[in-house]
């Protein structure tokens, strides 16, 4: 069968990595934004992915948990990839149920928090662990207001999104998307839309999130957060991986000129 | 005026409101199921659904309700020896039903632009939200679409039901008794048209004043978010 030939097949021999993108090809319309980009990130790893404005470090992330569908290549969560097909326009998941259940295992944090405006903090936090997860509801409870004191924030639990401020939200955010027990933490640009006196709670909450351990790929602007924080920093620019090593390294010593220009432009 | 006469109208006119509240309840009830699916055909239906609600509202929106009625009740009536093998004609002999129907594809019609309005407003980016934690299909309508859709629709959707309470005094036109029907006929008795409409409009203001009190405490049951005061904290 056509459809069935044209799985994008995978070899999962030293896949054991909590991520693992392999040639990445992603096109909107003329546009094409990844150009085969490949990353991986050991479990306990903080990746830091910049790049300007346009080099496709957003989409790349949105491709680790399917929200934007790769034309081509390969994304594998711990170990398992999603299977893809080629559709009649372009490249969709074989298995829908698959993508769920492997983004059940991602937490994604988004620029703009994305909270579901109709649900209390605490609501919005237990969610996808009882409806979703089905997890018991009141160990969810439990766990979500440990996971809202960790943030700072567990005084609003019962508060709706509108009410908090852009620092807050974002930090409720980081809850909901741990709520979930993920293997892998992915940010979107976290900070981007806050002003910046609130920034810092933000970064604050995510270093420490770092420091315990987590799988992280972050999507930032925040330079200090790339260099302090981050095991490894990879520069995308114009659909490809144009630098990509140890922060102290890169950072000192840059070796693309992309990279460098980029550098002096961000200071 | 005559205070006792006004009276009298009143006790009247009263036996007909269990009629008119069962037209409306009915409709709204019905039309809104109809309703909920022409929208939800409208927005995931494709270009085909999405042809079919776009014509089913042009028709039942753009042609007044009265013709509807006369058409299902007169008019199908030319039609009788086709409907009678079809068995339905137990159906189209009643007046009753020929109102509880065109009332009812008439309110859909409107429901369904108003319920398609409500989805179209959820916001791309909370959907995407609850896809990335592994949402999707009924789950993610039930618990994140359904629920921010109906609380954009609240408001448009309590007009409705106004307008569907006073439409039902159509449905005296196609000799139903209802609040409207009782009025007209005790005008033919008593000639004091005055009198009789005055009380029969007061019921209706009556019954729409619940209405809109009861879609008040259901839409502040609904929003707390958009409430400037946060919640007591518990």
């Amino acid at each position: 069968m056509s459809d069935r030939g044209t799985f994008l097949t995978a070899d999962n021999k030293n896949s054991t990595a909590a991520v693992s993108v392999k040639d990445l090809r992603k096109r909107f319309g003329p546009l094409e934004v990844l150009k085969g980009v490949s990353l991986e990130a050991q479990e306990g790893e903080v990746i830091s992915i910049l790049g300007s404005s346009g080099s496709g470090k957003s989409t790349m992330l949105r491709c680790i948990n399917m929200l934007e569908v790769p034309d081509s290549g390969e994304v594998c969560i711990a170990g398992e990839m999603f299977r893809l097909k080629k559709g009649r326009y372009k490249t969709e998941p074989a298995d829908r149920r698959q993508v769920d259940r492997l983004r059940e295992h991602i937490g994604m944090v988004f620029q703009s928090f994305n909270l579901w405006s109709h649900m209390t903090i605490l609501e919005n936090v237990i969610e996808a662990p009882v409806h979703v997860q089905k997890r018991n509801r009141a160990e969810c409870i439990e766990e979500a207001e440990a996971l809202l004191e960790r943030v700072g924030i567990g005084d609003k639990r019962n508060f709706y999104p509108g009410h908090l401020s852009g620092g807050q939200q974002q930090r409720a955010a980081i809850a909901r998307a741990l709520a979930q027990r993920p293997k892998v933490m992915l940010f979107d640009e976290p900070t981007s839309a806050l002003d910046p006196e609130l920034v810092g709670e933000v970064l604050k909450v995510m270093r420490s999130l770092a420091e315990e351990g987590r799988t992280m790929l972050v999507v930032t602007h925040e330079m200090a957060f790339a260099r302090d924080v981050s095991s490894r920093v990879v520069f995308l620019h114009k659909g490809v991986v144009e630098e990509e090593g140890h922060p102290a390294e890169v950072f000192r010593n840059p070796k693309s000129e992309r990279f460098r220009q980029f550098l002096s432009n961000e200071r | 005026m005559d205070i006792a006469f006004m009276w009298e109208t009143f006790l009247i006119l009263l036996t007909g409101l269990p009629l008119t509240l069962e037209l409306a309840v009915t409709s709204i009830f019905a039309g809104g199921i109809l309703a909920f699916f022409l929208s939800l055909l409208a927005v995931v239906g494709g270009p085909i659904g999405r042809g079919f609600t776009r014509g089913y509202v042009f028709v039942f929106r753009g042609s007044p309700l009265l013709v509807q009625m006369f058409l299902i009740y007169y008019g199908l009536g030319q039609f009788r020896p086709l409907l009678q093998d079809l068995g339905l004609w137990a159906i189209f002999r009643e007046p009753y039903w020929c109102a509880v129907i065109a009332l009812t594809l008439n309110t859909a019609a409107y429901t369904s632009e108003i319920f398609r309005g409500g989805l179209k407003a959820v916001s791309l980016q909370q959907v995407e939200a609850a896809r990335a934690c592994g949402m999707s299909g009924l789950l993610l309508f039930r618990r994140i679409v359904l629920p921010i859709a109906i609380r954009h629709a609240l408001p448009a959707y309590g007009n409705e039901i106004i307008l569907m309470l006073k439409a039902t005094a159509l449905a005296s036109v196609i000799t139903i008794m209802e609040v409207t029907g009782l009025a007209g006929k005790l005008i033919a008795d008593s000639f004091r048209a005055f009198e009789v409409f005055i009380v029969a409009g007061a019921i209706y203001l009556a019954i729409t004043f619940l209405v809109t009190r009861l879609m008040m405490i259901v839409e502040f049951w609904l929003s707390p978010h958009l409430r400037m005061r946060p919640p007591n904290l518990a």
